[in-house]
């Protein structure tokens, strides 16, 4: 190479300072308030307060339980799903492909919205439970854990499954009938061909659903509503209704924690077993 | 090339903010009724001053928030939003007195509007009566007791505690249990007793007029402003007239401290004061008045809160006990009803 | 698998995947006066309504130029820092990778509180000049990520070939990189402009009154009433979202470079 390191670092700074001035230096700060009393001191009060609080802890929880269960369910949902993408003629799998991102080009206001008419007590979804006989009545949905869990599997479900679907394609082809002559069983095949071989995008898909899941507000905020509080609608509530900043600056510092820390763990299980 | 472009338009778009700043008035309302308001208020009064209005809506405390937020560099110039909202951000010092002598239609003004706040912080443009709005073919409702009774369970919503209609909910139903007057912490005890059953604490009231329309909920408490929402609707809604009496509020017009831009502040709040809009609005099904000349026909004054016979009958919620006590309410809110 | 069982599961997971918005499509085509599904008879009375709403006109004009220009001028500092970032042996080349990645990291609504408190607030900045300079950091990772690529598959020795040559630095960027590059920087423009387009935990609060993007506005109307308005809404934007980057894959083959 014949360049030279200033014009190099010429080159690269505008974007590195960029962001560094007036991304990480705001969000830094708002952290780094999370970690101070009134008084300016440094102390960790304001988690011991957020935490004494059985509401914030019950939000706390739901956002984890919501978070775990919806990369679980995309998980089973995107495997088989994947699975079927990758075994499909190329040509038709072109356009199943392009399917499954489409929903990912279409705002998700729009596709949250739609679950309001779907779940409502007068929506399909209750139209045939109570066509079937299921339920005499209509049964409540909206405003439910049930609806917002419904709402963020079908926002980040394609996440996942586009990483299954490129950790796949990645598998010799012959791997699987291979298996299968051998004897091997459907769940053997899984278990010990398929889920080694894919883990890498198990990670990645697992990370974008559950940092997804945990960071979507429209979701909470429209099919779960007062009573169905998650961290991100919690959040803003502190700030546009109570003013509470510092309450504002904790949640924060939990939802960055908490994404970091799904990152690493799968990182870890990922590389547990190798 | 388009370095230049992006440059250029980035810079034009700046100006372009900057300049328009001189003929603009920023009001802060209500959600409800903004396509009635447009025509009944916000249109012919930009063709009389020859200003802009900017307009953002919300509920009145997350509009009170955020003009708390803003105060050292005030974004709304007036605003409207409940008493006891106002009555918190005077006691902030984030608003200035109003000069009435710069109000025409002041002396027409209910005297319970004239300064309801004290110091003349806020003046009142409107009353509501605040009930139980249902639907007649499936219940009937005769005590605000019934809202947490076997019939309406899984059917009905309730104002959440931070809205202005939340505190009115817990005042009707302490009076309908008998509890000692002011003292909620029983009422907040036996709804969280009954969270289950409540489909949603809603925070504004167009939000409830859709949950209604959409069969989601059959029965709330709701103030009287958004009748128009329910009258019109295919659906059968009735307005219920409770045994223990309807709630009652009044909502007020406040001018944020060194907005810069009184005069204009000033010819609106003294437009929208005047017979002639306050009538408009009236008729219009949308704010009750509180201009004592307002003369509105039978058919009109029935589906408002309107004369001073109905509007003495109501219960009313002293904003200096709300204030007091909203944080209370709030957190015991918190730990009891959504956990 | 038997191919009926293949096609059973796509066909389940691209009907909830995709169904809903085929009902908000629908929705937003009711005659009835509001939301329900299926529709109360069929009229287009709501598509129209979408344009003769004032605040939506003055929200989509300040979506599309948060949409362009923000990625514009990301673009304008991503492609100097991805090629660097490439051609160059940058000592600290990790870090800088990392901050300019950091953007994809924090969730949206953090950031949004984050640039109101401790942007706008103590430096009296406009809050569209706040929105503006939020999607261009938003945007900024996807420029550089999808630019590297596309430079990944460039072989450097044509650029010093073009220098041994005589080309000055900029000549040999401009004349040979840069043309051979296009495909990936278009992909990156259309990828910003979508996610900018359609951003929403960033924007929350950062909004004043009359100034809010598209989505925002969407919010907030629909706080004010639930007609079928927004569901039109919706469909509309989806379709410009869906258009633009059909066209894109037709043109470029837009799906290599991301």
């Amino acid at each position: 190479m014949f360049l030279s390191r200033a014009e190099g670092f010429a080159l690269a700074l505008p974007a590195a300072l960029f962001t560094f001035l007036v991304f990480l230096v705001p969000v830094g700060i708002l952290l780094s308030a999370a970690f101070q009393s009134e008084t300016g001191a440094w102390s960790l009060q304001a988690y011991l307060d957020f935490f004494s609080q059985p509401l914030n802890q019950s939000v706390f929880f739901r956002t984890l339980k919501l978070g775990v269960l919806v990369a679980g369910t995309s998980a089973v949902i995107g495997y088989a799903a994947a699975f079927c993408i990758v075994n499909l003629p190329a040509t038709s799998r072109g356009r199943i492909f392009g399917l499954v991102v489409l929903p990912l080009m279409i705002s998700p206001v729009a596709r949250t919205y739609a679950w309001i008419v779907i779940l409502g007590r007068t929506g399909i979804v209750n139209d045939v439970i109570v066509g079937l006989g299921l339920s005499e009545l209509p049964i409540r949905l909206l405003f439910t854990e049930t609806a917002v869990f419904i709402g963020l599997l079908q926002l980040f479900l394609p996440l996942m499954i586009i990483s299954l679907v490129s950790a796949m394609e990645n598998i010799p082809r012959d791997v699987v009938p291979a298996a299968r002559v051998l004897g091997a069983s459907w769940f053997q095949v899984f278990f010990r061909v398929i889920l080694p071989l894919t883990k890498e995008g198990l990670v990645i898909g697992g990370t974008l659903v559950f940092t997804g899941a945990l960071t979507a507000y429209i979701t909470p905020a429209i099919l779960g509503g007062s009573k169905v509080l998650m961290l991100e609608t919690l959040l803003y509530q502190k700030v546009n209704v109570s003013n509470d900043f510092a309450s504002a600056s904790v949640i924060a510092m939990i939802l960055i924690v908490m994404c970091f820390s799904a990152n690493l763990v799968l990182k870890r299980i990922a590389t547990a077993r190798r | 090339m388009t370095k230049t472009i992006s440059i250029l338009a980035l810079g034009a778009v700046l100006t372009a903010t900057g300049a328009a700043a001189q003929d603009k008035l920023t009001i802060s309302v209500y959600s409800f009724a903004q396509d009635a308001y447009k025509q009944a208020l916000y249109d012919p009064f930009e063709e009389i001053c020859g200003c802009e209005l900017v307009i953002e809506t919300g509920n009145s405390v997350e509009r009170m928030a955020k003009i708390e937020a803003n105060a050292a560099n005030p974004v709304i110039d007036m605003a409207v939003i409940s008493s006891h909202d106002a009555l918190s951000l005077a006691q902030k010092g984030v608003l200035q007195p109003l000069d009435t002598s710069r109000l025409k239609s002041f002396d027409k003004l209910y005297p319970a509007a004239q300064d309801p706040i004290g110091d003349s912080m806020a003046v009142g443009y409107t009353f509501y009566a605040s009930s139980i709005v249902y639907r007649e073919d499936l219940v009937s409702i005769e005590s605000w007791n019934d809202l947490l009774g076997e019939k309406l369970a899984g059917n009905v919503s309730l104002p959440n505690i931070t809205g202005t209609q939340g505190p009115l909910t817990l005042m009707m139903l302490n009076k309908a249990e008998g509890g000692t007057p002011d003292d909620f912490s029983n009422t907040i005890a036996e709804i969280g007793k009954h969270a289950d059953d409540i489909v949603t604490f809603y925070s504004r009231s167009s939000e409830l007029a859709q949950l209604m329309n959409q069969e989601e909920v059959i029965a709330a408490p709701v103030g009287r402003f958004a009748w128009s929402r329910f009258k019109s609707s295919p659906l059968p809604f009735a307005w219920a007239d409770p045994k223990e009496g309807q709630a009652g509020g009044m909502n007020v017009m406040i001018m944020t401290a060194n907005n810069g831009n009184e005069d204009l502040a000033y010819k609106l709040m003294d437009y929208w004061l005047s017979t002639e809009v306050q009538t408009r609005i009236a008729e219009a099904l949308i704010d009750s008045p509180a201009n004592m000349e307002v003369k509105v026909s039978d058919e009109i004054a029935e589906n408002l809160t309107y004369g001073a016979e109905l509007i003495n009958s109501l219960n009313i919620l002293d904003p200096a006990v709300i204030i007091a006590n909203r944080d209370a309410w709030v957190e015991q809110w918190n730990n009891e009803v959504i956990r | 698998m038997s191919r009926i069982t293949v096609w059973l599961i796509l066909g389940a997971t691209l009907t909830f995947l995709i169904g809903p918005f085929l009902i908000v499509i629908l929705a937003g085509a009711s005659a009835g006066e509001s939301l329900s599904f299926p529709p109360q008879g069929l009229s287009l009375k709501w598509y129209a309504k979408v344009f003769t709403v004032e605040s939506f006109r003055a929200s989509f004009a300040l979506s599309m130029f948060l949409a362009v220009f923000g990625t514009l001028a990301a673009l304008l500092i991503g492609v100097p820092a991805a090629y660097a970032l490439n051609r160059y042996k940058l000592p600290g080349a990790e870090t800088i990778r990392t901050i300019v990645a950091a953007p994809i990291i924090v969730p949206g609504i953090i950031v949004g509180l984050a640039l109101l408190r401790y942007f706008v607030v103590p430096l009296d900045v406009t809050i569209t000049l706040a929105l503006f300079v939020t999607h261009t950091a938003l945007v900024l990772p996807y420029a550089v990520r999808v630019v590297s690529s596309s430079l990944n598959n460039l072989r450097a020795d044509m650029e010093e070939a073009a220098v041994i040559l005589g080309c000055t630095r900029f000549q040999a960027f401009s004349k040979v990189v840069f043309p051979n590059i296009r495909g990936g920087i278009l992909a990156a423009f259309i990828l910003g402009f979508v996610t900018s387009f359609n951003e929403v935990p960033a924007s929350l609060f950062l909004s004043g009154p009359g100034v809010r993007t598209l989505p925002i506005d969407m919010l907030s109307y629909m706080e004010i009433t639930f007609d079928p308005s927004v569901a039109a809404l919706s469909a509309l934007m989806a379709f410009m979202s869906i258009a633009i980057v059909f066209a894109a894959e037709r043109l470029l083959g837009f799906s290599r470079y991301v």
